[in-house]
C-alpha cells in the first residue's frame, strides 16, 4: 500500500490540546461537534474561514494542518504552472518575461536552466 | 522535493487488552497521528476486531505492529490471544505488513538501563512525546489497584515506534 498524506491533522492536535469537539465547534463557530468530528474523520473538507480559524486555534499552518488537501492543491498549481510555461508569449518577448518564466519555474520545480533557452 | 512530499511509512500499533483496545498511528521521523483506547462490552473479539477494520479505513496503514502472544512468556488470556490472531488475519486479508513484538523487545528497545516495567515504558514514552501523552500519563499503580486502560496507549505507542526504529525511520 503506498504511503499517501493524511487529509488532515485536526484530531491530533485538538487531542494535544485537551480540547473536546465541543469546544473545538464553539471556537469555529459551528453549532455542534458532529460538523469537527466530520472534519477529522475526513468525509468533509472545511472551507477558508474555517481552515483559518483552526489556524487560529492550534497556532499551526494550515498546510500543516491539512496536509493531503494542501498536496492536493499544490499538485494543481504545479501542473497549471508547467501549462503555462508551455504557453509561447504573443509578441516580443518583454524585459519580465524571464522573472515570470522563473516564478512559474519554481512553482512547478522545474530547473530554470533546463527550461530557459540562452541569449 | 521538498519535505512535504517525501513519503513516509505509517504505522498502526494495536495492543488487545481485557477491556478493548489500545492504538496509536504513527508516522517516520517520530510523528505521533492519533492514540486512543476502543473499549467494547458484549462481544469483545467481533467488536474489537470492527474497530481495528475502522481504524484501518480511516488510516489505511503501511504496516501493523502488535504484541507477540506466543512469545516465552507472554501471560496473555486465551480471548486476546485469538483476538491478535484475528487482527493478523484481517491486516492480511487488507495486504498490510504485520510484526510482532515481545515485551521483552520493547524493553530491551527503550528502557534497557531501568527496571523492565510497564510503567517505567509509560514514563519513557510520556518524556518522548510530552506534547501528546503527558498528560495521559496515569498515576503509578498501587497494591489492589487494576490497571488503568491508559496504560494501551503507551503499549500501542511503544510498539509503533519499535517498528520505526527498526526499520530505520527514527
Amino acid at each position: 500500500m503506498a504511503s499517501h498524506q493524511l487529509s488532515n491533522h485536526v484530531r491530533k492536535y485538538r487531542k494535544r490540546s485537551a480540547l473536546s469537539q465541543r469546544d473545538v465547534a464553539y471556537l469555529l463557530g459551528v453549532k455542534s461537534g458532529s460538523k469537527v468530528c466530520r472534519y477529522e474523520r475526513f468525509t468533509r473538507e472545511p472551507g477558508f474561514s474555517t481552515a483559518l480559524a483552526y489556524e487560529a486555534i492550534f497556532q499551526v499552518a494550515v498546510s500543516e494542518l491539512f496536509p493531503g488537501l494542501y498536496q492536493r492543491i499544490e499538485a494543481g498549481v504545479r501542473a497549471r504552472a508547467k501549462r503555462l510555461m508551455g504557453r509561447k508569449c504573443n509578441g516580443k518577448p518583454r524585459r519580465d518575461s524571464i522573472r515570470r518564466r522563473q516564478t512559474l519555474a519554481a512553482i512547478a520545480c522545474v530547473d530554470f536552466e533546463q527550461e530557459s533557452t540562452p541569449e | 522535493m521538498n519535505d512535504r512530499r517525501k513519503k513516509h511509512v505509517r504505522v498502526l500499533g494495536i495492543v488487545a487488552s481485557s477491556r478493548g483496545i489500545g492504538f496509536a498511528v504513527m508516522e517516520g521521523k517520530n510523528i505521533l497521528v492519533d492514540w486512543g483506547v476502543k473499549t467494547v462490552k458484549g462481544d469483545k473479539n467481533a467488536r474489537s476486531l470492527s474497530n481495528v477494520g475502522n481504524l484501518i479505513d480511516h488510516y489505511m496503514p503501511d504496516a501493523i505492529a502488535l504484541e507477540n502472544t506466543r512469545s516465552k512468556g507472554s501471560r496473555r488470556r486465551l480471548r486476546v490471544q485469538a483476538l491478535t490472531e484475528e487482527i493478523v488475519g484481517l491486516a492480511e486479508s487488507e495486504h498490510i505488513k504485520v510484526k510482532r513484538f515481545s515485551r521483552k523487545q520493547l524493553n530491551l528497545a527503550f528502557i534497557a538501563d531501568r527496571p523492565g516495567t510497564k510503567y517505567a515504558l509509560a514514563e519513557h514514552l510520556a518524556a518522548r512525546f510530552p506534547h501528546e501523552l503527558g498528560l495521559r500519563l496515569p498515576p503509578k499503580r498501587k497494591c489492589g489497584m487494576n490497571e488503568d486502560c491508559r496504560m494501551d496507549i503507551f503499549d500501542a505507542v511503544a510498539l509503533a515506534a519499535h517498528f520505526l526504529r527498526s526499520r530505520g525511520q527514527n
